[in-house]
């Protein structure tokens, strides 16, 4: 209690004023561009989709059935448990997602790849594979160099038979058919879905299998394959009596049904045990199901939006109503495939090297530097690149798949390498020195402990380059790529268009206010969906790597 | 160069049992075993072969001397601890023997280190190699996210070793103590195991390619005093068929489970190396005995 | 085991054995590859460029038409179809398209990065910086739509008499799609800005707004610089807005004149998709012309990424 004469009564206040107006003005900046690119959003989607055609009784069927129980059900399972109601929005997400998939590997079946071509190749391939990973069991009585010897001839003989492209410049003549020739001369062939099946369904069922092993046992495991294997032949026969052709039902069984299915059993039954989040997935998909079956029987007329399926399974048109973004959309599937094939592997092999080889030396610095540089030139300088070396000077043909992809992939590289490094770097070092402490040379210790922790980092970067990818119109421009094509290509040296190709060419060399207003917006708002697809992915994977890295 | 070092240190029988060993029987036998093949007839003292002879090693961290001249001698089949303050070099030294300062950019190991004979440091001899013989177990657990059973196969798959996988898991698990609370669970992942458990995985994992030479960087000093105590008593154990080396910091520990201790203090150098009860009951170094009572370090 | 068995087994050379020497030789070339692509372009645009100049044609062994390199770098036209290849006239328009976008994302970008690094809480940035890095994925040819049919018609409400492509719709949203790149790096200095810092200024009895720009700011200052230069060089390589938005005539405009900004010019990347997409009349000189802008281009790029390279290794070695 001292009661002293200088006794401070009062600190005073010192003035927030400018302190607040500022905070509030940087928050404003900080949304300005949000909200902007927001606004642009509503107005394209706005166009593309033509919400204001719709009947309203369309939309309260829709509100009854779907938005409200989703409502209701949906809050409702997050007050009795947040992670139940993230499983099943991530459920919903999954088959939306996986639903665009099985369009683009439906229109990869149906329109580029003949059945009876994929079949060949898939057993040409699956059969040395199956050979090489039956002598890596016996790797400790096989030497490495004769085991590498072996898997390469099989794979080989099996793909190109005897003797094969480096025997036919010299003129000797083809002894061995490849595998694959083999089966496409099979005087009897399997109908198509057939073959399809076999392909889909063998990958599903394998993808399925070797997942439920992880979750349960190698015997349930081998269960599910066999079911999953069996669903998607199933379907075949099942899917006309519902209107569907038998090769799109074994696609949509074996892209959207199986992965949605497995995830549905892990979240719902296994250990996890969140069988609402299930029953909020059911009520979304459910209302989405019975909303459309009531407006088509109550007569309610949805929006004329222009992303309808003549947009897209058409090919360009001089007019803007029945213009369609379908050999585009293949296109884009086909660059990604060359793209993703080219940059993957490349781009690990250089972050691999950069982290776990190279020696701290000038060399490597530089390559260093030169890789970030890279990262920064821009694109057209790309695409003046793939101009300049693959088409003039290797002579390959102007807008192929083949130079589209490469120039793509040259264009990525750099940021698929930046990120796998990122990616290796956190790998924790005890785990390095765990594995040379055993004795494992440097292979080994990126092949069973570096390359298995960093995987989920290196593909979620390699998803989002990918995406940089596909929006990528000006290399395309620069190779030459055509602005119109009315088929889809069916090989590597086919000419190409893209997503982003279409929508410019439309935006420019066909502006007039239909296109503005039509093709252009739908365009748009199909190319953001796909993007929107792969970067949630990518984000889904990062939180997922985060949280157990 | 290369020939066999015979052995200056002897070990009196007490100084073996001397750890506490639970079953003197084994004990018994053990050196039984032992004698016949290396008793010095003249003396009667048993021999241990000496496997590590270090001869004048220097380290250096760029410009920095973290080791310096350490001459010593280890002998088979027995522990060795070291210990000494933080940041004296008996880490730096444990990865000597095995050259994972090798991964190190910045560091240079000068003298010579033999293996059973043979100069580690010599320029034909391949690091992974070496490796392979001289099993480490780190200071934080570090199981590998695989399956139990493939942390423990792990070496012999990288070494392309054939044999029944499931009876050497089986055998490395219960030599690590391990065995009867994982039998069950082979398949989940190492990391979902305990701290004290992961150690012990990682134990398992170290002996199961059987290498020569057993190196423990302060194993338990992440553990709990439970876990501790069990990893001290498998050291003991492990020493009847490894040669273990041991850092530790903990004077305790070192007096409780080793039969040689090497003291090293500040600047890298190692003061004195002797017979652990020597080095307890009656150092000749005074530095070593104002160390060991705790009054410096 | 005799000592002649350990020798051979400690002497086995793992890092030679093929399988080593496979995988790492794989990895080198991976890594290699960059260099060569480095390689690729300077020399493909360096030959391809020289054929274009009457100096260094004879070099190359080109004959025919080919341009002064005098003309190119001082000329104010750019005109094919009459052989004038002024690239200043392009060279303006980018920096005009860069001058713009700075404006808008320089601020705003800087805004954004105090605001995340001092202001924002914990689950306000997990939901922020996902949102802007979108602004950064949007395809640019999606922008240079937008731009087109939303924001010029939106601003000629504003002002009547802007063009149906101008520049100012180009470098807004040139802008927008640069301000994630400002605010990320600009946001990772400030957040390196050490702790001790912050502390020392409120024990100062200074507030957060004190703080945030009288000590953050400025002790993160190279690092906000060094990412207005990435950011800029990254406008002016941008390539599919402008073409779009700012339209596909060549006009030698005033940067510092903001009237210019409303009507419409060809900036270099620009240039470059015409001369592509467009008849080439020019034949082979079009062709080469492009080459060389492509040059320009690449020099400018480089020489700013470098620049911000340098600069962010300053700030780097301040803690």
């Amino acid at each position: 209690m001292a009661t002293g004469s200088s006794q401070i009564e009062d600190f005073g206040q010192v003035s927030r004023t400018v302190g607040t107006i500022f905070r509030y003005l940087i928050l404003a900046a900080t949304l300005f561009g949000i909200v902007v690119l927001a606004a642009l959003l509503v107005y394209v989607a706005n166009d593309a989709l033509q919400p204001a055609t719709a009947d309203p009784g369309w939309y309260l069927t829709f509100f009854l059935t779907l938005v409200a129980p989703t409502a209701l059900v949906g809050w409702a399972v997050h007050r009795r448990g947040p992670a139940a109601f993230t499983f099943g929005s991530f459920l919903v997400g999954l088959l939306v997602v996986s639903l665009m998939f099985s369009g683009g590997v439906g229109l990869l079946v149906v329109d580029v790849v003949p059945p009876l071509v994929g079949f060949s190749f898939a057993i040409a391939i699956a059969v040395p594979t199956a050979i090489s990973v039956f002598l890596t069991r016996y790797s400790h009585r096989i030497g490495f160099t004769s085991r590498l010897s072996a898997t390469a001839f099989v794979f080989y003989l099996s793909l190109f038979g005897l003797p094969g492209p480096i025997g036919s410049p010299i003129g000797v003549p083809q002894v061995v058919p490849s595998l694959a020739r083999a089966i496409q001369s099979i005087p009897v062939i399997p109908v198509d879905w057939m073959m399809v099946g076999t392909v889909l369904g063998g990958i599903g069922g394998a993808v399925v299998g070797s997942y439920v092993a992880g979750v349960r046992d190698a015997r349930t495991g081998l269960v599910a394959g066999g079911l999953a294997f069996a669903a998607t032949l199933v379907s075949a026969v099942v899917g006309p009596f519902v209107g569907l052709n038998p090769v799109p039902s074994t696609v949509l069984t074996a892209v959207t049904v199986l992965p949605t299915a497995t995830y549905a059993w892990r979240g719902a039954f296994t250990e996890e045990r969140r069988p609402a989040g299930l029953g909020f997935a059911a009520v979304v998909v459910g209302g989405a199901l019975v909303g459309a079956a009531a407006t088509s029987t109550l007569g309610f007329a949805g929006p004329q939006s222009w992303v309808d399926w003549q947009f897209l399974t058409s090919a360009h048109s001089g007019s803007a109503e029945n213009a369609g973004l379908y050999p585009a959309i293949g296109g884009s599937i086909l660059l990604m495939a060359t793209v993703a094939a080219l940059s993957f592997p490349i781009g690990v092999g250089a972050a691999v090297y950069l982290e776990e080889y190279a020696p701290d030396n000038r060399l490597t610095r530089f390559v260093d530097v030169n890789i970030s540089n890279l990262a920064g030139v821009p694109s057209v300088v790309y695409g003046l690149l793939g101009l300049g070396v693959f088409v003039t000077y290797l002579g390959q043909a102007a807008g192929t798949v083949i130079v589209g992809g490469a120039t793509l992939a040259l264009l990525i590289l750099p940021i698929v390498i930046i990120s796998s490094r990122e990616a290796i770097r956190s790998v924790p070092s005890n785990m390095r020195q765990a594995s040379y402490g055993m004795g494992a040379t440097r292979w080994q210790t990126v092949k069973n402990v570096i390359l298995p922790e960093a995987f989920p980092g290196i593909l979620t970067g390699t998803i989002l380059a990918l995406g940089r990818a596909i929006g990528e119109t000006a290399p395309l421009i620069m190779i030459a790529a055509p602005n119109v094509v009315f088929s889809l290509p069916t090989a590597l040296e086919s000419k190409v268009s893209a997503m982003p190709l279409q929508v410019y060419a439309w935006s420019s060399l066909f502006a007039s206010e239909d296109f503005y207003t039509k093709a252009v917006p739908a365009g748009v708002v199909v190319l953001l969906a796909v993007l929107l697809a792969m970067n949630s992915i990518a984000i889904v994977l990062r939180n997922r790597f985060e949280r157990t890295g | 160069m290369s020939q066999q070092n015979t052995d200056e240190q002897t070990t009196s029988e007490q100084d073996a049992g001397d750890g506490g060993s639970p079953d003197p029987t084994d004990d018994e036998m053990l050196i039984q075993t032992d004698v016949s093949e290396s008793v010095d007839e003249t003396s009667g003292t048993r021999r241990r072969e000496t496997v590590v002879r270090a001869e004048h090693v220097d380290v250096w961290y760029d410009d920095n001397q973290a080791l310096s001249d350490i001459t010593m001698e280890i002998p088979e089949q027995s522990v060795t601890a070291m210990v000494g303050p933080s940041g004296c070099g008996k880490s730096t030294f444990l990865r000597c023997i095995n050259r994972m300062n090798d991964l190190i950019d910045s560091a240079r190991v000068e003298g010579d280190l033999y293996l059973r004979g043979k100069n580690v440091y010599d320029d034909d001899v391949d690091p992974v190699a070496l490796r392979r013989r001289v099993g480490m177990v780190f200071q934080k657990p570090n199981p590998f996210p695989k399956s139990i059973y493939d942390n423990v196969t792990y070496g012999l798959e990288i070494q392309d070793k054939g044999g029944d996988y499931d009876e050497i898991v089986e055998r490395s698990l219960k030599r690590a103590a391990l065995w009867d609370e994982v039998n069950d669970q082979l398949d989940e992942s190492g990391l979902e195991l305990s701290g004290g458990q992961q150690q012990r995985l990682c134990i398992a994992r170290a002996i199961a390619p059987d290498p020569e030479v057993l190196l423990m960087d302060e194993p338990a000093s992440a553990l709990d005093p439970v876990a501790t105590s069990q990893i001290e008593d498998l050291i003991e154990e492990l020493a009847r068929d490894y040669t273990v080396v041991i850092v530790t910091h903990n004077m305790q520990q070192a007096a409780r489970i080793s039969d040689q201790t090497a003291v090293f203090l500040t600047g890298g150098e190692l003061v004195e190396f002797d017979d652990t009860q020597k080095i307890f009951e009656n150092p000749e170094s005074q530095r070593v005995e104002d160390y060991i009572t705790g009054k410096f370090g | 085991m005799s000592t002649d068995e350990l020798e051979a087994d400690l002497t086995r050379q793992t890092e030679n054995s093929p399988r080593e020497l496979l995988t790492r030789t794989f990895f080198f070339l991976c890594a290699g590859l960059s260099i060569v692509t480095t390689i690729s372009i300077v020399v493909l645009l360096v030959t391809e460029a020289a054929k274009f100049f009457t100096i260094t044609a004879p070099l190359m062994g080109v004959t025919g038409p080919t341009a002064s390199i005098v003309d190119f770098l001082t000329g104010t036209t750019w005109q094919i179809n009459s052989q004038e290849f002024g690239v200043l006239a392009l060279v303006t328009s980018t920096l005009m398209i860069t001058i713009g976008s700075a404006v808008i994302a320089i601020p705003l970008g800087v805004a954004t990065a105090i605001y995340l690094s001092e202001y924002a809480s914990t689950q306000a940035r997990s939901v922020l910086k996902p949102a802007l890095e979108i602004l950064a994925g949007v395809p640019t040819v999606v922008y240079g739509f937008f731009a087109l049919i939303y924001i010029t018609p939106a601003l000629g409400t504003v002002i009547p008499q802007i063009g149906t492509f101008n520049m100012l719709s180009a470098s807004i949203v040139v802008g927008i799609m640069i301000i994630p790149m400002v605010a990320s790096i600009s946001e990772d200095a400030m957040s390196a800005v050490p702790d001790e810092l912050r502390q020392a200024g409120y024990g100062m009895g200074a507030t957060k707004f004190d703080v945030a720009t009288g000590v953050v700011v400025p002790a993160s200052l190279s690092g906000i610089f060094s990412s207005f230069i990435l950011a800029l060089s990254r406008a002016i390589g941008e390539t599919m807005a402008v073409t779009i938005a700012a339209g596909s005539r060549a006009q030698f405009l005033n940067p510092l004149n903001p009237a210019s900004y409303l009507e419409g010019a060809l900036p270099m990347t620009a240039a470059m998709v015409q001369l592509l997409t467009g008849d080439i009349t020019g034949g082979g000189l079009a062709y080469r012309s492009l080459f060389a802008i492509g040059l320009v281009l690449f020099v400018i790029t480089l020489v700013m990424n470098i620049i911000s390279d340098f600069v962010a290794q300053r700030y780097r070695e301040e803690y």
